[in-house]
């Protein structure tokens, strides 16, 4: 009986009826992708939308400087407040709390996870009320100029991977540095300086190292390279004309060498022979642009006091925002300083306030200094390290000395300018400070927003290497809506 | 079976009349217990029923007489239970409704229109089941009765949403508010009312009042509620309104209350600076300080209201060619994006700009919307050629050589809204006028630019909808301390004399020094000229001092003397495989280390050993007469790195013929000494030598008060020194 109604109902339904009836459900489904655009759009896969030099949208930010504090600052000590931690100084910490998070070599054989507040006041400031601690004086004085994001995390737990994770968006190096998507997807603004430059500089507390692969261009063209500015009498190296050689010899012996490079180039069609004539042309006018730049004696009595007195010690953090902002005052896209010396796994109270030392005055002052020649509106300025500190002590705990570990699961940045909201406090931890609580902010979402700031679509700025399709957030990264102004 | 139940149904459908009209009579004195509150909250859900079911039913109903349902029994009777149901239904979320008006908050006129009409709705319902069988009940009754009936369904439904999400707010989004001119924006007319609006009004009108807070008028708002007044003036912390809104979204109190639409970080924000700024209900924006956060998030979220954005501009595109054409090393033109045909004109390298350079850019005059010629020599007469860029919203002026007299050419740019003028020479008086005639501008940047304080409060206060920065301008009331002086040899190892060179990166800084060991003071410490020659070990420690500033920390500075340097020298032992340093060679290079032995160790010029002893043997070509000999080492008990336990000076002039010329052992530090790079060593009869020998024992035993106690100390050496 059954089998005989399936049979009618198997005849009945012929192609044309199929037809029709599919024709209604597919259009139903245009319909309704309408209001989805990116449905039935798998994204630009190939990037084939994508014209390098020309943003994806209107940039809030033309400029990015970096201010990268190598060794991770500890987030306890400096934006995220928890006087919960005073209260239960020296408890260990719940086992419920810390979960399934591995811990580093240095820590994983401690008996206890005795919880440590952190040694420092802290107070409200400004309009938003941010909580700043005491060793930040001058940040304190600049809180609603910018948005401090306490619920960021990572994946790494160790200092190399994670700053290689930050910078390129891969823990395991080799990709192209931040700087160098930019210079890729932006383009020089000033012809006469590199478009992605770094500075280093280092405290006294424990360093962990920084190396070229930082700014490594990755499989992107050698010229989106970063270039180290050290400090001393040649800030970038081989720049200056071997004695007795004058600029027309200069200028002849480049074209001389154009010329043969392009008959090579003819033979070979390798991209790296016009790089390199790109690079050589790049260098001989940095030759004149470079020393004016770095030039920092005719800057005025106030700009020192703002800065600091250390900002005329070559090598200095201060001199070194000093120059980032005089880098980026002159179209240099992205500038990438790192301090090194904020990895206190012992005698923290002490290192953690040289550090800040070193760092707050010159940090507030780039921003006071930016916005005083208005440039804060199109430069995004981001201070930040690679991870956070363990809310629990490394070693022994007492009242005013401990160490704190690595803690990838949440620490505090800070960014400034480009389209950035002035005056915010984004995202929460729990009130021991050792997970995210709210609107959590991951280093590829990080990435994303930057990207975002400049104008540029992270899932669009895509570069095919080896038959994969990369990107600096690689596979996910989603951007920080509720920060952009 | 099936009349059985209808029979049941159509009782119960006769005793809610009854029930209902019970309650209606009595519902001023009714009182619903706590048990039955979550059943009058399913009313909101239950209502969709009667809705859905009679509509339905009615649709039906208008059709009952067509020729082709007219005889079908299938299509009467369905119809029937449809309007049953209905009527049960809607019996049902009417007394479930009558139970939630009893809730605190609910009143007012829309209530009143959705509590008659449902109740209309509710006997119509039933009274369409009786009569809708009899006789005279035909095609046209069947119609009007139809369309009335949805018609009453639509008029409930209405009131009831405006009940729960408030008034308009269908066509919400269709009504933007006008835009207001920022001069004339009130905080709390124009920013604070209509985020109230927004989110509050919805419960706190005078149809439900919940809490017995209003939100729709300023007297209202700050009578307050329920539980007190909404704010303390100039107390975010403090007042209700805030707090509430902090507090969390699982938290009963929390406002507003979960899955209603949540206040935005900016409106949050927004309200608190409100509040922290005395709640005032009749300040306007303008009145507030150019930097205040209050007065920047307002211009922000009023621009935003105001519609597009400056990125949709409707010019043409310029010419591909035109645009490469035009720039070159030291002009950049870029495009603002894909799809936009704004440009941005970047200056660079002042020595390539000469005037007519602007002139040049007319063919894409239209197209600039940001210019920066900051640092390139810009006169006053150049302003003229900017005029002609119709579209330009951004001018960096920054470091040129325009004055407010130029700065009249701009007058009348409709479009330009930020002007950085930092860094030129500005009289304020002039510059209130050339800004005046700026239609639109928004941001005027004026830092180092000849202006006093009064100058920037004046302009401020002159220009009303500017934000006018002024920047950093040092009173004098915060001195800053100096860095230490710094020292400018290259190394401070020295044969027979050196002259010392001390500097200081600041311009007019004094350094005051003394040799002897004391504190260098601003007063009586020597002023250091140049031309101090040294010819010994020496230990300056020098300050620095300007006025308008705190003295410097005193730095110090170890000049040290090594007369005699030896032909080579070869090591006996092996060193540490962490301590190299340049191994033999170490102790002469003139290189000294410093603190932080450890990162990385083999590239800080210490060389070190813990288990062996260090022997040393130099050579000299010619012999010499040694009669001291020093060595400079570090000193951190903390980690372990100690003085040795004993030092061996041996001499001989003929090779292997080792004669001991002098031992010492060095004090051990007590606990908690300071961490020191001391010289140790020893003095003795002259002694001529051509080979000297260093035997260095490190200490073997560290002390018991020391967490290490009892194992081997490492010894750290950077440099020795001959003479």
């Amino acid at each position: 009986m059954l089998e005989k109604e399936i049979l009618e109902h198997g005849l009945s339904f012929n192609r044309r009826r199929f037809l029709s009836t599919m024709s209604l459900g597919l259009g139903s489904v245009a319909l309704g992708s309408l209001l989805v655009p990116s449905l039935l759009n798998g994204g630009d896969q190939d990037g084939a939308d994508f014209t390098p030099g020309i943003p994806h949208f209107a940039p809030k930010a033309k400029r990015v400087i970096y201010l990268f504090q190598n060794g991770a600052p500890s987030q306890l000590e400096t934006f995220d407040y928890k006087p919960k931690l005073c209260d239960m100084m020296g408890l260990d910490l719940p086992a419920s709390v810390r979960g399934s998070q591995r811990l580093t070599g240095m820590t994983a054989n401690q008996a206890t996870f005795p919880l440590a507040p952190s040694f420092t006041n802290f107070k409200q400031y400004g309009q938003s009320g941010a909580w700043i601690s005491d060793i930040m004086p001058y940040t304190s004085k600049i809180v609603d100029d910018i948005c401090i994001i306490r619920s960021m995390y990572t994946e790494a737990i160790n200092h190399d991977p994670a700053l290689t994770f930050f910078q390129t968006g891969s823990q395991q190096g080799n990709r192209p540095s931040m700087g160098s998507w930019l210079s890729y997807g932006l383009g020089n603004e000033n012809k006469n300086l590199p478009d992605f430059t770094v500075l280093l500089s280092r405290g006294i507390g424990n360093g962990q190292g920084v190396y070229s692969k930082l700014w490594s261009n990755g499989f992107l063209d050698s010229i989106h390279q970063g270039v180290q500015f050290s400090k001393g009498e040649d800030p970038v190296l081989y720049l200056r004309d071997p004695e007795g050689m004058d600029r027309k010899e200069r200028r002849e012996m480049l074209d001389h060498l154009a010329e043969l490079n392009d008959l090579s180039y003819q033979e070979f069609g390798d991209p790296e022979i016009s790089a390199k004539v790109k690079q050589y042309e790049m260098a001989y006018r940095m030759q004149t642009a470079v020393p004016e730049v770095m030039d920092l004696s005719k800057e005025s009595d106030d700009i020192i006091k703002l800065y600091g007195p250390d900002c005329l010690v070559p090598g200095t953090f201060a001199a070194n925002c000093l120059l980032a902002r005089k880098l980026s005052e002159n179209g240099v896209r992205f500038v990438q300083l790192y301090h090194q010396g904020w990895d206190q796994h012992g005698n923290l109270p002490f290192e953690i306030q040289s550090q800040a030392k070193d760092t707050d005055q010159a940090s507030a002052a780039l921003i006071t200094d930016l916005k005083q020649r208005g440039l804060l509106d199109e430069t995004l300025v981001i201070w930040g390290g690679e991870f956070g500190r363990t809310c629990y002590s490394q070693g022994k705990l007492t009242i005013d000395n401990y160490g704190r570990d690595h803690h990838p699961r949440c620490f505090s940045i800070w960014m400034a300018g480009g389209g950035i909201k002035p005056g915010m406090v984004y995202g929460e931890t729990d009130e021991l400070g050792y997970n995210v609580q709210k609107n959590p902010v991951h280093v590829h979402d990080f990435q994303a927003t930057v990207l975002n700031q400049l104008g540029l679509d992270h899932e669009k700025l895509v570069y095919k290497h080896m038959g994969r399709r990369f990107r600096l957030t690689d596979v996910s990264g989603k951007v920080v809506r509720d920060i952009i102004s | 079976m099936n009349s059985k139940l209808r029979g049941i149904l159509e009782q119960i459908l006769l005793a809610s009349f009854f029930f209902v009209g019970f309650l209606l009579v009595f519902e001023g004195d009714l009182q619903i217990p706590l048990f039955l509150q979550p059943i009058g909250r399913l009313h909101t859900l239950l209502l969709h029923f009667p809705i859905v079911l009679l509509l339905l039913a009615m649709f039906m109903e208008f059709f009952r007489f067509h020729d082709s349902f007219h005889k079908n029994n299938t299509y009467l009777q369905f119809t029937q239970w449809l309007i049953l149901a209905g009527a049960l239904s809607s019996g049902l979320t009417v007394i479930m409704g009558i139970f939630l008006a009893k809730e605190p908050g609910y009143g007012g006129g829309d209530l009143n229109w959705h509590r008659w009409l449902g109740v209309a709705t509710y006997i119509f319902a039933s009274l369409l089941y009786w009569i809708r069988s009899k006789e005279w009940y035909q095609s046209t009754m069947a119609k009007i009765t139809s369309i009335s009936m949805s018609l009453l369904l639509i008029l409930v439904g209405h009131f009831g949403g405006n009940l729960t999400h408030g008034g308009n707010f269908v066509l919400e989004p269709l009504m933007k508010s006008q835009a207001v001119p920022l001069e004339e924006a009130v905080v709390f007319q124009n920013l604070v009312q209509p985020i109230l609006e927004k989110k509050c009004v919805a419960c706190h009108n005078p149809d439900k009042i919940k809490g017995e807070l209003l939100l729709t008028d300023a007297k209202s708002i700050a009578k307050g509620g329920k539980t007190g007044p909404l704010f303390v003036a100039g107390k975010p912390e403090l007042s209700l309104l805030i707090q509430r809104a902090h507090l969390s979204i699982d938290d009963k109190k929390h406002m507003p209350p979960i899955g209603k639409p949540q206040l935005s970080d900016d409106e949050l924000q927004l309200l608190s600076w409100w509040v922290k700024e005395k709640a005032s209900f009749t300040k306007k924006v303008v009145d507030l300080a150019s930097d205040d956060s209050l007065r920047i998030l307002s211009t922000k979220l009023l621009a935003s209201a105001s519609g597009p954005q400056l990125e949709e501009y409707d010019f043409q595109e310029a010419d591909e060619k035109t645009i490469q054409k035009l720039s070159n090393e030291y002009r950049t033109i870029m495009l603002f994006a894909k799809d936009s045909p704004a440009l941005s004109v970047n200056f660079f390298n002042k020595a390539q700009y000469k005037a007519p350079k602007l002139e040049k850019l007319k063919e894409i005059k239209e197209q600039i919307v940001t210019l920066s010629l900051a640092k390139m020599p810009v006169q006053n007469a150049d302003l003229a050629f900017v005029k002609v860029f119709e579209h330009l919203h951004t001018l960096n002026l920054n470091f040129t050589d325009v004055t407010e007299v130029g700065l009249k050419e701009l007058a009348g740019m409709k479009e330009l809204m930020v002007l950085s003028l930092s860094g030129t020479k500005l009289k304020a008086a002039g510059l209130t006028s050339a800004l005046k005639a700026i239609p639109n501008l928004k941001k005027a940047y004026v830092w180092d630019a000849g202006l006093s304080r009064e100058d920037i409060s004046y302009l401020q206060k002159q220009l009303r909808g500017i934000q006018v920065v002024g920047g950093f301008q040092d009173d004098g009331s915060n001195p800053l301390k100096l860095n230490p002086p710094q020292v400018k040899n290259p190394s401070t190892i020295f044969d027979e004399y050196i002259v010392a060179q001390l500097g200081h990166p600041i311009k007019g800084v004094e350094i005051r020094y003394t040799t002897d060991g004391s504190i260098p003071d601003s007063a009586k410490s020597p002023v250091f000229a140049g031309n101090l020659r040294l010819n010994q070990n020496t230990s300056i420690r020098a300050r620095a001092f300007k006025p308008g500033w705190i003295g410097s920390d005193e730095a110090s500075f170890d000049f040290y003397r090594g007369h005699f340097r030896p032909d080579s020298s070869v090591l006996l032992t092996p060193l540490n495989r962490v301590h190299q340093a340049a191994g033999a060679k170490t102790f002469f290079d003139g290189r000294l280390g410093s603190f932080n032995a450890n990162s990385p160790a083999w590239a800080n010029n210490w060389a070190g050993v813990r288990n062996n002893d260090l022997v040393l043997v130099s050579m000299f070509k010619q012999a010499i007469p040694l009669s001291s000999v020093e060595l400079r080492i570090m000193v951190e008990t903390q980690t372990g790195i100690f003085p040795p336990e004993l030092v061996e000076v041996w001499g001989a002039s003929v090779e292997n013929q080792w004669k001991l010329l002098s031992k010492f052992k060095p004090v051990i530090p007590k606990e908690n000494f300071p961490h020191t790079l001391p010289l140790i060593g020893t003095k003795f009869k002259a002694s001529t030598v051509k080979y000297i020998k260093i035997v260095v024992k490190p200490l073997e035993k560290i002390p018991g008060w020391h967490p290490a106690k009892d194992k081997r100390a490492l010894f750290l050496v950077d440099e020795m020194f001959f003479n």
